[in-house]
């Protein structure tokens, strides 16, 4: 919203601060002003000339040479403007003025020149040369000031009376005040925190008591809890005069003629919207109703609308006139011809206008103020100070009758107790009683003491705050607070509680997770969006059963809530292999599943890929291991891996192992990405990897308890054994059987190779094992190491296993 | 022969001193103390000598002889370090091939900055609290005091749930704010209560290089007795001061939030300029940070706590914005996108 600071002086002495400094404190202590316009900075060194002698430029057709007076001298400025006379009043940019050439671009400095090498010590300017609009000027016309008879080497800005400062406010951060809507409401303010004294508005404006009034009929009083009308006879719509022009323009308004003017300028002074119809087009008189199913109306800005029942409407005793609060009806419309206007100030209800205003898609001045919740009281106001202003500018006009004024709302005064003691508690500063009471009524709040040591103040609420803004004691606070100044509380750290904070391992373990996988494993950490599309659901051969869908979405790629980050990860992988030819990502997300219930199951996992290029399934292990490394780290008691991955449909049905807990859930998957899901995604160049961990889960598992082991003292023995079998037989099954031959022994098998390849047949492999022994008693003689080895190898041929490299 | 000795020693320092190459060194040890050099022939004539002369001469030659071998041992040795040396550095070794070390991942500059904020918090006593991302309506909206026709409300805000909806809860959302976890927290350990919730939160708006559908906010909530805005103040000067590393100023505006009152903006004092301004504050001095305020006493009633009892403050700021602004990040896509180009740059 754009307010002029002239307009405000109507209502405030002037303050001693202005412009920059104004704004500045309106931000720290109302609401934030984005922006400080000084509508006579950009004019400054511009003044009036008058041309005294005109001759042709030797070398130039089109331009002139001319002798201009701007009073204290007469300068020689060469101009090519059509339209110029000797004896024209001009606007001359002397030389260090700030002019838009051709009024585009940035504004730059005039500079003494040469034209066509006549010299040239100014520049006569046409109206968009000083970023002024100007229709009657041609398009090589330069202003002419002549009408105005002003005086020569006058400043333009004085001339112009663009004397003003205009302040932007943002309305975001008028949201809760619909008393600020107006001039009037930030006068109040800028009185409260500048001391300035306030000069409330005075109508007077005579209203008969007979004669001829609007009948006005309200259905629903709730929705519309005043309605005033008046009827005004001997109308003529013509123009507006320039003061109320020069002040609607100021603050970003259209201008229209003098009755939609006037509406607008009681607006944008008191905050009230007002409706003027043309009587002549209003049949019989005011129905104010909800609209009928289907209903049709054509606004002002000549667009249909559908109507509902849910909403309310103007109506006369043939159709709706009026969208309630929010546009006007194109029919009734103050036009050239209209004599007689029902001028409308009512009251609406705000959310009903809200709602409306939503379903049909309006915005409008008038949406913005009655959404905020008027005072009703306002409505009277707004009226009178209406009636006066038609009286002003249009002499002939005639007030018909009284004001019809349909009414049903509170008039109690609303009194909120203010204890002061939590004032100054909540606020943080001592402020003494004295000063909240002058800061209260500094904002027109009344304030009675209470007790004898005045520990509360009943404070009533004046009207205009009354609504929606101030309802309880902590808005009476924020008063105070807000007027003493925030920049007057001290800061000061609160004690320390002490209870130490509850602890979220669960957070912390996140973190810890991080570094394992980033640094421990040489993984890059990714984020992704928490939705993805019916194709990706497809394409990972998921079902779209168990999705939570959105009902609204950006995108079809962002329909359905994830269940699984592999999808998205995926989709990782084929952006990233354009730049990466092996990938190690990882992420840590939410995931959302549907169980039939309000709230879904909703759990954190990590989820991993490795992408090689080529085809090997090395880096299955890789994945393995690093669930390992997981379970390891965070000290997991009785996980054990089992065959396949249950509810992994990407995952190859082979190649996937499963970690579950000791009650058979699982906890982690990894698994080689199923090569129809690899296609999918244009990946199958390369061989993908992935591991999946519900971390949700896995943080319920108790942990291992960790106990020293003593070191042993005599010496181990190491030997590696190499054994050719089938391809099938399992590492696994080759372990137990080297460690179930001497369990007290055996101290560790680590498997170091597995060769499959020419120098052995075909359907084997030979696969080599380090066999560590130790006594924790003794050390081991050669003789007790050779039967080991000899157990050994038995047990390895009763598996069909042939040694190899055996004497 | 005390003079013989002496001369002869004098003579066998003055050639050492001048012998320049490790051959002459040893040439000249061979010529005193070799088999048949000077000061071996006269150890050898020692025999002959009386034993009171043995006496006096024997330590005499003794001394001769260790302070020869020192001097001849250092010479040899100076001459073999210089040599060695010689040799190094002749050798060609390229230091420009890369480390071989096993190349690190990256965590996510998300990850990091909100442990960091989580670390600070936790030295102040906060939990860090979690919640679900998946909210009612009730949640995220009707416990915060953000009733049915509040702007925040409509469509163009919220993202909705299909075929959700309970008679309490209302629908169910993304969660458009951390602020849901309050009331949870509240019902859940009533005051006092000082945490903080860093989380993922949703809005339905079209994504930009400054807008994203899904960005981190983090929420502070501190309830106990007597806490007012001072605390604020000196909390989040605090935090900001320990994140930036300097000094760090906090400004309060009036603001509106419907589940405060008081309702503040918070600005701090810009970091390029400390206050004076400039292009990045916008020649203001001050950065818009964050909504704070005063918890409305029908939010601590929607969490069961007595508002006559306790009362507090809450908070909530952009992590994102505050990644975006440590590192200069123009573009708010490349943090959710997934590009490893940029992901490995922190």
């Amino acid at each position: 919203m754009f307010v002029s600071l002239n307009w405000l002086k109507d209502f405030v002495e002037t303050p001693a601060l202005q412009g920059n400094e104004l704004g500045e404190l309106l931000t720290l202590k109302t609401a934030e002003v984005d922006n400080v316009i000084d509508e006579g900075e950009s004019l400054k060194g511009i003044v009036v000339g008058q041309i005294v002698e005109i001759v042709s430029h030797p070398n130039a057709d089109r331009l002139k040479i001319t002798k201009t007076s701007i009073g204290k001298e007469t300068l020689q400025i060469v101009c090519g403007g059509q339209n110029i006379k000797e004896g024209m009043y001009v606007a001359v940019a002397c030389l260090g003025a700030k002019v838009k050439w051709h009024g585009e671009g940035e504004p730059v400095v005039m500079e003494k020149a040469e034209i066509r090498g006549v010299e040239s010590y100014g520049m006569i300017c046409a109206s968009v040369e000083l970023g002024l609009n100007n229709p009657d000027e041609g398009p090589h016309d330069i202003l002419d000031l002549s009408a105005l008879k002003p005086e020569v080497g006058a400043e333009i800005k004085d001339v112009l009376k663009k004397d003003d400062i205009i302040f932007e406010f943002d309305n975001k951060s008028l949201t809760h005040r619909p008393d600020l809507w107006g001039h009037i409401g930030i006068a109040r303010e800028i009185s409260a925190i500048t001391n300035s004294k306030f000069k409330p508005l005075k109508v007077d404006v005579k209203i008969p008591e007979t004669g001829e009034s609007i009948d006005v009929k309200v259905k629903d009083k709730t929705l519309c809890p005043r309605y005033c009308g008046l009827i005004f006879n001997n109308i003529k719509v013509e123009k507006s005069p320039d003061w109320l022009t020069r002040r609607l323009k100021a603050t970003g308004h259209g201008i229209h003629n003098n009755i939609v003017d006037i509406t607008n300028y009681v607006m944008m002074e008191l905050g009230q919207p007002l409706h003027a119809f043309d009587k002549a087009l209003i049949k019989d008189g005011i129905i104010v109703r909800p609209a009928k199913k289907n209903e049709k109306i054509k606004t002002l800005d000549s667009k249909e609308y559908n109507l509902d029942e849910t909403m309310l409407v103007i109506a006369d005793h043939e159709k709706p006139v009026a969208v309630a609060g929010i546009i006007g009806g194109e029919h009734s419309g103050i036009n050239e011809n209209t004599t007689s206007i029902i001028l409308e100030s009512a009251n609406f209800n705000s959310s009903s206008v809200r709602r409306t205003s939503t379903k049909l898609g309006i915005r409008t001045d008038s949406v913005q103020r009655f959404e905020k919740g008027l005072d009703p009281l306002l409505a009277e106001t707004a009226i009178k100070r209406a009636a006066q202003l038609i009286l002003q500018i249009c002499p002939e006009a005639q007030i018909a009758g009284a004001i019809t004024d349909i009414q049903k709302f509170n008039k109690k005064p609303l009194k909120i107790t203010l204890d002061l003691e939590k004032a100054k508690s909540k606020i943080g500063a001592e402020i003494s009683a004295q000063e909240m009471k002058k800061i209260l009524e500094s904002l027109e709040f009344k304030v009675t003491e209470k007790g004898r040591k005045i520990k509360t103040f009943i404070v009533e609420v004046p009207t205009f705050r009354a609504t929606k803004d101030i309802l309880i004691e902590d808005d009476l606070i924020e008063e105070i607070a807000r007027i003493y100044g925030y920049d007057n509380i001290a800061p000061i750290l609160p004690n320390l509680p002490t209870k130490l904070p509850l602890e979220n391992t669960e957070r912390t373990k996140k973190h810890r997770a991080r570094e394992l996988f980033s640094y421990g494993l040489g993984f890059d950490e990714v984020y992704n969006y928490s939705f993805y599309g019916l194709t990706d659901i497809k394409k990972s051969l998921l079902a779209e059963s168990h999705h939570l869908k959105l009902q609204n979405y950006l995108s079809e790629e962002q329909t359905h809530m994830v269940t699984s980050l592999a999808p998205n990860i995926l989709k990782n992988l084929q952006e990233n292999v354009k730049n990466f030819s092996e990938i190690k990502i990882y992420e840590i997300g939410h995931t959302y599943l549907e169980i039939g219930e309000f709230f879904p199951l909703e759990e954190k996992k990590i989820c991993g890929a490795i992408l090689i290029k080529g085809k090997s399934d090395k880096i299955f292990y890789e994945a393995k291991g690093c669930i390992e490394a997981f379970i390891q780290k965070f000290n997991l008691s009785h996980v054990a891996p089992a065959k396949g991955a249950k509810n992994t449909p990407y995952a190859h049905p082979a190649k996937s192992l499963t970690f579950i807990d000791h009650s058979g859930k699982s906890l982690a998957t990894c698994f080689m990405l199923h090569p129809t899901v690899q296609k999918n995604y244009d990946l199958d160049k390369y061989s993908i990897a992935f591991f999946e961990i519900n971390f949700t889960e896995a943080l319920k598992l108790e942990e291992t308890k960790n106990s020293y082991k003593h070191l042993p003292k005599f010496p181990s023995i190491t030997f590696d054994i190499s054994v050719a079998v089938d391809k099938n037989v399992e590492v696994a099954t080759l372990e137990s059987a080297i460690k179930n031959t001497e369990k007290d022994l055996i101290n560790d098998v680590k498997l170091f190779d597995i060769y499959e390849g020419e120098k052995i047949a075909q359907d084997k492999k030979a696969v080599a094992f380090s066999v560590t022994l130790q006594a924790l008693d003794r050390t081991l003689t050669d003789a007790e190491m050779a039967q080991t080895q000899s157990k050994i190898f038995t047990a390895l041929e009763n598996l069909g296993g042939e040694i190899r490299g055996k004497k | 022969m005390q003079e013989i000795l002496k001369k002869l020693e004098k003579e066998a320092l003055e050639s050492l001193e001048k012998a320049d190459t490790l051959e002459r060194t040893k040439e000249i040890e061979v010529q005193y103390m070799g088999r048949n050099g000077h000061l071996t022939m006269i150890l050898r004539g020692m025999k002959d000598l009386s034993d009171e002369e043995k006496r006096v001469i024997g330590p005499l030659c003794n001394s001769t002889k260790n302070t020869l071998e020192e001097a001849f041992a250092k010479k040899i040795k100076t001459f073999e370090e210089e040599a060695l040396a010689k040799e190094l550095s002749k050798e060609f070794f390229d230091t420009t091939i890369p480390g071989s070390a096993r190349p690190l991942g990256h965590i996510h500059a998300l990850s990091q900055l909100q442990e960091e904020v989580e670390k600070i918090f936790s030295q102040m006593g906060f939990t860090v609290a979690d919640g679900p991302e998946i909210e009612s309506e009730y949640y995220n909206f009707e416990g915060l005091n953000i009733p049915k026709d509040h702007p925040a409300r409509d469509m163009q805000d919220t993202f909705f749930i299909q075929e959700k909806n309970d008679e309490k809860h209302g629908r169910m959302v993304l969660r458009t704010q951390t602020s849901p976890v309050q009331i949870r927290m509240m019902e859940k350990y009533g005051a006092p209560l000082r945490l903080i919730v860093p989380g993922r939160v949703f809005r339905f708006e079209a994504t930009d290089a400054s807008h994203d559908s899904m960005f981190y906010q983090v929420e502070g909530l501190l309830i106990d007795k007597n806490i007012s805005l001072a605390h604020l103040k000196g909390v989040l000067a605090e935090f900001l001061t320990r994140l930036f590393g300097k000094p760090v100023k906090v400004r309060f505006r009036p603001g509106y939030f419907p589940f405060v009152e008081p309702g503040l903006e918070v600005d701090f004092s810009c970091l390029l300029c400390e206050g004076k301004g400039c292009r990045v504050c916008k020649h203001s001095g001050w950065m818009e940070f964050m909504g704070a305020g005063m918890v409305h006493e029908n939010v601590l009633k929607a969490g069961g706590i007595n508002s006559k009892e306790y009362q507090g403050w809450a908070f909530g700021f952009g992590l994102t914005r505050l990644v975006m602004m440590r590192y200069g990040i123009d573009d708010i896509r490349l943090l959710t996108n997934g590009d490893l180009r940029f992901n490995k740059q922190f």
